[in-house]
């Protein structure tokens, strides 16, 4: 036999033996799943029966009950858990977290600290539904841990609104790369306008202009109306990415005022930052806009002319028939066209 | 004489012995990295809850352009699907390019479309857009009628009439899941201004229950041909592109389901005309045009967002299909030819490049000079039997755990497949594909070679069944 032949041999014996044990394997593991899936169905319907219970009228210790019972299906009773918590509001989520602070806690505690990420990031979301302040201490220690678990427990944090929980979470977006920042910025939404002082405070910080364009669209997204003098100091800011943002979250305040400054904006040499307060200046309804919506629909760069366009409708009868006028010209065939296309979008859609 | 003719064929087979060494530990290294990036994205996945997602304020619009060219058997399923996915602002863009059958028609009637006098930038040349349509009772539904200029250019119509920042390219024949661009729009909310593309996986619904709009029941078709093209699918998506996504080297992105940037794919010309492998030329152009501007950038493939298809049934369209595809490869890799082994292209030039031309694009050449070799060989009796045989046995061996390292993947991902006889049944066609199967699909792709050196260019006609009657027999 030839050296080349005993290595393909033995490659081949190898080879299959590999193949038919990982054949065996997914079949295996095929049926242990559905075993598996049968009993966590049966348990899951059993616990839901008696959570639903306790929902509807509850009963005195039916949740240290149902706590007690189901302690050793720690897995099923999460899920029953999870599923429920979002649906449910007051008196009957507290029922929830009993079963929770009885079944669960004292593992969760446990896990909180595991060595394993998977467990660590599993309690640590747990805790994101069923924290409350007296589990703070314990997910400040996780604000050191990696990224993925640091967020989590930021989320969590987010459920128990104190001044030091809201500082703790401003603290972590200004340390951490731009590259996460969104991620905070979606948890600070949640937030609403218990976060006004903190965001006050960071706009005057020196912030990254990525960290600074987060933040100005988190004031124009919630909307935080009483920072309007604060993001004001922003219009005319260098960077044009932040005049966009200021432009945006103008319009999304809604305050009558700032409609000097959205027409400054609106006569920017940058076309992203016009288009951005056109859009604004629909948004707020003013017919003292019209002039200058009117004026847009004659503007070069398409995305100008749209928002324009769309304002205009935005004001309504004056509004209409300022693009009536537009359509009817004959100077601009653009402007025209985009005048004809929202006249016959704003019909369709009734959204005069 | 003969000595010398003997000589060159020892060194082909020698550089044949050599290529498939070499072509399938890469493999079973990329099946080994989508194993983790599986086990890694499912850890993850747990903990971030796509609803959450979608009740963000800062998700990105989407337009989905789906180019539609004689599809009146399905259109109206597919963009229902469409119009039923789960994301919170999006519009679906349906370009009618140029169909001769009935699918404006039915689209008109069945969505009660008005013709609309909607304007919009013409940021790429293409042919003459018809009309635009408008439905006043799906309003995020707009439907473009254009004159016939091939799929690019429907797709450049659907880009210059879209509004949104990210696009979706979808083929009109297919069906995407609910929460498929929920879970597809991820990575650019996790990390907006480094992701330019996203992929998901692709699946074939031969066999599938399909009700208004979406798969309903998965199943396995009764076809043999479709039946082995679910395996060779679960392989190139779940082993071959997650493993390249890992290694950052992702050059496909399938045209029936990606997501990206719409002012990157501007900025590059959008879809190149002309080309048949129009979804892997844009990507490779974009990467081209990342690396030259040095902009940071990731294309990322996700193992769960689907999208369902149907595959050829008759050999005739099975062949007409991969010989289009290896086509679009070959032009696609040719054109941007002077990014291979080029290290100013990064990864993409020194290995994502390399890769697709030596493994990708020679492949099946090297695979049929192979059998051309061993049937020479056969005919003048000189050939070592016991060798020949071994090294086949092998060869089907070693296909074989591809593939059920394909399936593991698959279990650990999705687990579309409910009963376990349609894992036995996959396995078993994983066995047969060797004989014939695999062979036929290597000349055929071998053959594009050819078409190419002729200058063939078209696409050959498709064979639609529809979704509707699929998997209700």
């Amino acid at each position: 036999m030839s050296i080349s032949l005993i290595i393909i041999t033995y490659s081949l014996i190898f080879l299959f033996s590999f193949s038919l044990a990982l054949f065996v394997y997914l079949i295996l593991r095929r049926v242990v799943i559905q075993h598996q899936e049968a009993l966590f169905e049966e348990r899951y319907q059993k616990i839901e029966t008696e959570v639903l219970e306790l929902i509807t009228s509850p009963q005195k210790n039916l949740a240290l009950e149902i706590a007690k019972r189901y302690k050793s299906y720690p897995q099923v009773l999460t899920k029953v858990l999870f599923d429920y918590i979002e649906q449910i509001k007051g008196e009957a989520k507290e029922h929830l977290k009993k079963i929770f602070d009885h079944a669960l806690k004292e593992k969760c505690l446990k896990d909180i600290y595991s060595r394993r990420l998977v467990r660590r990031l599993k309690t640590t979301h747990l805790f994101v539904v069923f924290s409350d302040s007296s589990e703070a201490p314990h997910i400040f220690k996780l604000l050191n841990d990696k990224p993925i678990v640091k967020l989590v427990a930021i989320n969590a944090l987010s459920r128990i609104p104190s001044s030091r929980t809201l500082s703790l979470i401003f603290q972590a977006f200004e340390n951490d790369s731009v590259s996460t920042a969104r991620t905070y910025i979606n948890i600070m939404y949640g937030l609403g306008d218990r976060i006004e002082a903190q965001v006050r405070k960071h706009l005057k910080m020196p912030l990254s202009e990525e960290k600074l364009v987060l933040l100005i669209e988190l004031i124009g997204a919630i909307p935080l109306r009483s920072l309007y003098q604060d993001i004001l100091l922003f219009a005319d800011h260098h960077e044009k990415e932040i005049r966009i943002k200021v432009a945006r979250a103008l319009g999304h305040m809604r305050i009558p005022s700032s409609l000097d400054i959205l027409f400054r904006l609106a006569d920017d040499d940058a076309w992203e930052v016009s288009a951005q307060a056109m859009k604004s200046l629909g948004k707020l309804g003013d017919v003292q806009a019209k002039e200058v919506l009117s004026e847009g629909m004659f503007s070069p760069f398409w995305h100008v002319r749209f928002n324009a366009g769309h304002g205009l409708a935005k004001l309504g009868e004056t509004g209409f028939k300022h693009l009536q006028k537009v359509k009817k010209q004959k100077k601009d065939r653009y402007a025209s066209e985009m005048a004809n296309m929202v006249l016959n979008e704003t019909i369709y859609s009734g959204g005069a | 004489m003969t000595g010398i003719i003997d000589s060159i064929f020892q060194i082909i087979t020698g550089i044949i012995l050599v290529y498939f060494f070499l072509i399938n530990s890469l493999y079973l290294v990329l099946v080994i990295l989508s194993i983790f990036g599986i086990v890694q994205y499912r850890n993850m996945n747990t903990y971030v809850s796509f609803k959450e997602i979608f009740q963000m304020p800062l998700v990105k619009p989407i337009s989905i352009i789906a180019p539609a060219y004689n599809e009146e058997m399905g259109i109206i399923e597919s963009v229902k699907s469409l119009l039923s996915l789960e994301y919170p602002f999006y519009e679906v863009i349906v370009v009618n390019d140029g169909s001769t059958d009935h699918t404006l028609e039915n689209l008109i009637k069945t969505f009660d479309l008005k013709k609309s006098s909607r304007v919009f930038r013409r940021v790429i040349e293409t042919k003459p857009i018809k009309g635009i349509y408008v439905s006043p009772s799906n309003p995020k539904l707009v439907v473009v009628d254009k004159v016939n200029g091939k799929k690019a250019d429907a797709l450049n119509a659907g880009l210059n009439v879209s509004r949104y920042p990210l696009f979706c390219g979808i083929d009109s024949d297919s069906i995407l899941e609910k929460d498929a661009l929920l879970k597809m729009a991820r990575p650019f909310l996790e990390a907006p201004e480094k992701t330019v593309g996203a992929g998901g996986i692709i699946r074939l619904s031969n066999g599938c229950q399909v009700k208004f709009g979406q798969v309903i029941k998965v199943g396995l078709p009764r076809n043999a041909l479709a039946r082995f093209q679910i395996l060779e699918y679960l392989r190139a998506f779940l082993g071959g592109r997650i493993g390249l996504s890992m290694l950052k080297s992702i050059l496909i992105i399938s045209g029936a389901f990606g997501l990206f940037r719409k002012d990157i794919a501007l900025q590059c010309g959008g879809y190149r005309t002309g080309t048949i492998g129009e979804d892997m030329d844009l990507v490779v152009r974009m990467r081209k045009y990342l690396h030259e501007k040095k902009i940071p950038f990731v294309f990322r493939f996700i193992p769960d967002p689907i999208c369902w298809t149907e595959a050829p049934e008759t050999l005739q369209t099975l062949a007409r299909q991969r010989n289009r595809w290896h086509r679009g490869l070959i032009e696609s890799l040719s054109h941007s030819a002077k990014m291979t082994f080029n290290p100013r292209y990064g990864i993409t030039g020194l290995f994502a490049m390399p890769f697709y031309v030596i493994f990708e694009m020679f492949g099946p050449l090297i695979e049929v000079t192979g059998y051309i070799i061993f049937t020479v060989y056969v005919l003048l009796g000189d050939f070592n039997q016991p060798f020949a045989i071994w090294f086949f046995l092998l060869a089907v061996v070693f296909g074989i755990l591809l593939s059920l390292l394909a399936i593991l993947l698959e279990e650990y991902s999705a687990r579309r497949y409910p009963r376990l006889k349609d894992i036995i049944t996959i396995v078993i066609f994983g066995l047969l594909e060797n004989v014939l199967y695999r062979q036929y699909l290597a000349v055929i792709r071998a053959m594009a070679f050819l078409d190419i050196a002729k200058g063939k260019k078209g696409w050959g006609k498709m064979e639609r069944k529809g979704f509707s009657l699929e998997g209700q027999k």
